[in-house]
């Protein structure tokens, strides 16, 4: 043979799909809610987003070119992913400065310091969120919202539902007085809801989602577990024990980040668990932190702090759980 | 009954059967002909020719060089000019016969006729006899001597004798051809096979798309009336052929770990396997020729063929007749495209287990380049044995026999779906086949230890 051929072992065909392929599928996901919570906020949650994506993808690239020294990553568009959850997790009147401490916290510490895609323990943009919380806690829960292009009549007070509640459980009233006083139904719950970019529309994240599963990037077991733990503890505690005193179903799975998180955030490749019932435990783990620090926590909402604590079982449940092999018991 | 389909993981790619419709050629014959002596799975065949000697078609030129391993047959009539090592696919030595070719005289026992015979012989020990002597071994890729897969060992008894026609692998049109020109042949064959294991039902499996060799097979089955012979209709899914994945398709059973498929009462045999009993059983015709399929991606249709060559024409030679290495190729393998194995060394000859010359273009065939693993566990849902091979992965990069081997690595069949399913470009398969065999030779020296210890203690 005069010509050199190429000599490798088998398989000599590969699928289509690569990191970058299954990153540009989650943005494509993301989208609909994007657009809905640039539609509600305007020009200021653009701007959010804008410097929340472009913030992390100058971090990831000039820490991998200068510190790490090591080939860029931003061509895989991971950066983006993690800019766009961000953003979805913060009011849209938050200083933008805020929003740059975010990306550093999210690309610098709990990615690119663990060694970058694939080896963080800790979902990045949650990790962003949640220092931010702790740091900032006035700006953070700000929700004075920004004007945007179309108006929602029912939706949008200065608190989330979620704040709003605690405060009025506080001062005495009871959920029906509140939920009645707010005007909140599961309709209007499920496609638009006061709070920040990412968590206004249950409705335009699981249009995403399903994107996600027609297209095979992600499985629905842990979504399913988390929601499905959320709603049965809601169940419990609403008709059981004192409707008066704890929320159902209906609202603490449409209000606050339950779907962000449960459909973008917790079902992140790196920081969730490899196998089928792993993802189950993981998914029934997020669901009980998250109920029991809505219900008895200081904090109004618990989502954050519920995925980032079950990030560090993640590789404990990867030793326990493994698949069913072929011919064996 | 609906399609059916293995219970865990596989892959869907395009399947590229591009030379579907191309009829099947007789590859004319070379001046020159190389019969490999390793041409089947288990010992080298002894040649029993030296050099000088007159050969005709079909007459033995080598015997079995262990229980497992098979007799081997002149593919051409002419003399022999060397009995010498000859570099292989790979660029390893075997030995090789070398026949110039002279003329085309057949051994005359051999009946080349297209009569049809569908008269089964009845004597089980006589038909196993001419499978063994006509050097039958499987021709769905592992060359397993046939005769001894249709030998169950005492206390074990077959109860469904599974035809694979299932063709999984992207490209390849060997057997679809087959089905659909030589179908009543095929059927006989598997007839033959099922009276040899003792009249257990026989399940022809093919896959869905490949309609016309389904109707095919079927109306030669109704045909010829053959009791308990049906024709399955599988999912089209990759490695649908592999035997323990068809055994789990037809049978919803599977087999153990290091076990062999008749212990869950399986017997598994290629549609091209059938084809060559009959010719053997009935024709006395040794296995001297098969079917391959030259084509590629991107190439043009007149480069596109299937062929049935005589066993031992050099692949140089097949190219040449097919029009030539096209332009596009920059990767050609012999077989399939997720088992097959890259050519290195185009004078190689053609073996028993040759299925195609496939010529892949560099946009085809390319890796990505590696990057980290994102912990997708596509590898992981892809694996047809169920294993983790991002896992093995690791462990065989922290040398980990003992966990590599709790983890299964030994169970990998090589099918490939991992590392073709990988986004992140990881060569998961290239790594775990380095851990197979570590751990192979782990559980090997154990058995031998063991078996040495028993012995010691015998005595």
């Amino acid at each position: 043979m005069d010509k050199k051929y190429i000599v490798s072992p088998s398989p000599h065909i590969h699928a289509d799909t690569s990191t970058t392929t299954i990153m540009r599928d989650v943005i494509i996901a993301l989208c609909p809610a994007l657009l809905v919570s640039v539609l509600v906020y305007g020009w200021a949650e653009l701007l959010v987003l804008a410097v929340s994506v472009a913030s992390c993808v100058l971090l990831e690239w000039a820490v991998t070119k200068w510190l790490m020294k090591r080939p860029s990553t931003v061509g895989d568009l991971s950066a983006v992913v993690t800019g766009l959850l961000l953003a979805m997790n913060l009011p849209s009147a938050i200083p933008l400065w805020i929003v740059f401490i975010g990306a550093v916290v999210a690309i610098c510490i709990a990615k690119l310091s663990f060694g970058g895609i694939g080896q963080n323990v800790f979902n990045p943009a949650i990790t962003g969120r949640v220092f931010l919380l702790i740091s900032f806690p006035a700006q953070m829960t700000d929700w004075m919202p920004t004007p945007g292009f179309i108006t929602v009549p029912d939706a949008v007070s200065g608190a989330t539902p979620l704040s709003a509640l605690k405060e009025a459980l506080k001062s005495g009233s009871s959920i029906s007085e509140f939920l009645d006083a707010n005007g909140y139904t599961a309709a209007s719950m499920f496609w638009d809801i006061g709070a920040s970019a990412g968590e206004i529309s249950a409705g335009a994240l699981l249009i995403g989602f399903v994107y996600l599963l027609v297209r095979r990037v992600v499985k629905p077991w842990i979504p399913l577990s988390i929601l499905g733990t959320m709603a049965l503890i809601a169940a419990v505690f609403h008709w059981l024990v004192n409707p008066e005193l704890y929320t159902g179903p209906a609202f603490n799975l449409l209000t606050g980040g339950t779907f962000l998180g449960a459909l973008f955030m917790a079902t992140d490749y790196v920081t969730s668990p490899m196998s089928t019932w792993g993802g189950v435990i993981y998914g029934i783990g997020i669901g009980l932190i998250a109920m029991m620090i809505r219900y008895f926590g200081a904090y109004p909402e618990g989502m954050s702090f519920a995925i980032l604590l079950m990030n560090c079982t993640v590789p404990l449940l990867n030793m326990w759980f493994h698949q069913k092999k072929y011919g064996r018991a | 009954m609906g399609k059916l389909t293995f219970s865990m993981g596989g892959i869907h790619p395009h399947d590229s059967k591009f030379a579907r419709e191309r009829a099947i050629e007789q590859l004319p014959l070379p001046p020159v002909v190389y019969v490999s002596m390793a041409q089947h799975l288990g010992a080298p065949a002894k040649p029993v020719v030296a050099v000088g000697d007159r050969v005709k078609v079909g007459q033995v030129i080598a015997e079995p060089g262990g229980f497992i391993s098979a007799f081997i047959h002149s593919p051409a009539s002419g003399t022999v000019k060397s009995v010498a090592p000859r570099k292989d696919l790979a660029g390893n030595p075997v030995v090789h016969v070398e026949i110039a070719v002279e003329g085309d005289e057949w051994e005359p026992s051999i009946d080349r006729s297209k009569q049809l015979v569908t008269a089964i012989p009845d004597d089980k020990a006589a038909i196993l006899d001419r499978i063994k002597a006509c050097g039958i071994v499987g021709l769905g890729g592992a060359t397993f001597p046939t005769h001894v897969k249709l030998s169950p060992p005492p206390g074990k008894v077959a109860e469904c004798l599974i035809i694979n026609g299932s063709e999984c692998e992207p490209y390849l049109t060997s057997d679809y051809r087959i089905m659909l020109e030589s179908p009543k042949e095929i059927v006989v064959g598997a007839a033959i096979m099922q009276k040899v294991l003792g009249g257990c039902r026989c399940v022809i499996g093919i896959e869905e798309n490949k309609p016309e060799a389904i109707r095919s097979m079927r109306a030669a089955v109704a045909e010829l009336g053959y009791p308990g012979i049906a024709v399955q209709t599988l999912k089209k899914r990759y490695p649908q052929g592999g035997e323990k994945q068809l055994i789990d398709a037809v049978m919803r059973r599977q087999v153990g770990s290091g076990g062999l498929p008749i212990d869950v009462g399986a017997v598994v045999q290629n549609v091209g396997t059938a084809l060559a009993v009959y010719d053997a059983v009935q024709k006395n015709m040794p296995l001297i020729t098969n079917v391959l399929t030259v084509t590629g991606d991107r190439i043009p249709g007149n480069l596109q063929h299937n062929y049935r060559f005589r066993i031992g024409v050099p692949l140089s030679f097949v190219v040449e007749q097919a029009g030539g290495i096209p332009d596009t190729a920059a990767k050609i393998v012999s077989g399939g495209p997720m088992m097959g194995k890259a050519v290195s060394n185009l004078d190689a000859t053609t073996v028993k287990g040759t299925s195609a010359v496939l010529y892949l273009s560099e946009a085809a065939t390319r890796r990505r380049p590696e990057t980290a693993c994102i912990r997708c566990g596509h590898c992981a849902d892809s694996c047809p044995m169920g294993l983790e091979p991002f896992l093995l992965n690791r462990l065989y990069k922290a040398a980990d026999l003992e966990a590599l081997e709790k983890h299964a690595a030994q169970d990998c069949i090589e099918c490939g779906c991992c590392l073709y399913s990988c986004p992140a470009g990881v060569p998961l398969l290239d790594n775990i086949r380095q851990a197979k065999g570590q751990v192979m030779g782990v559980i090997r020296a154990r058995a031998a230890a063991a078996k040495a210890a028993a012995e010691a203690a015998k005595k």
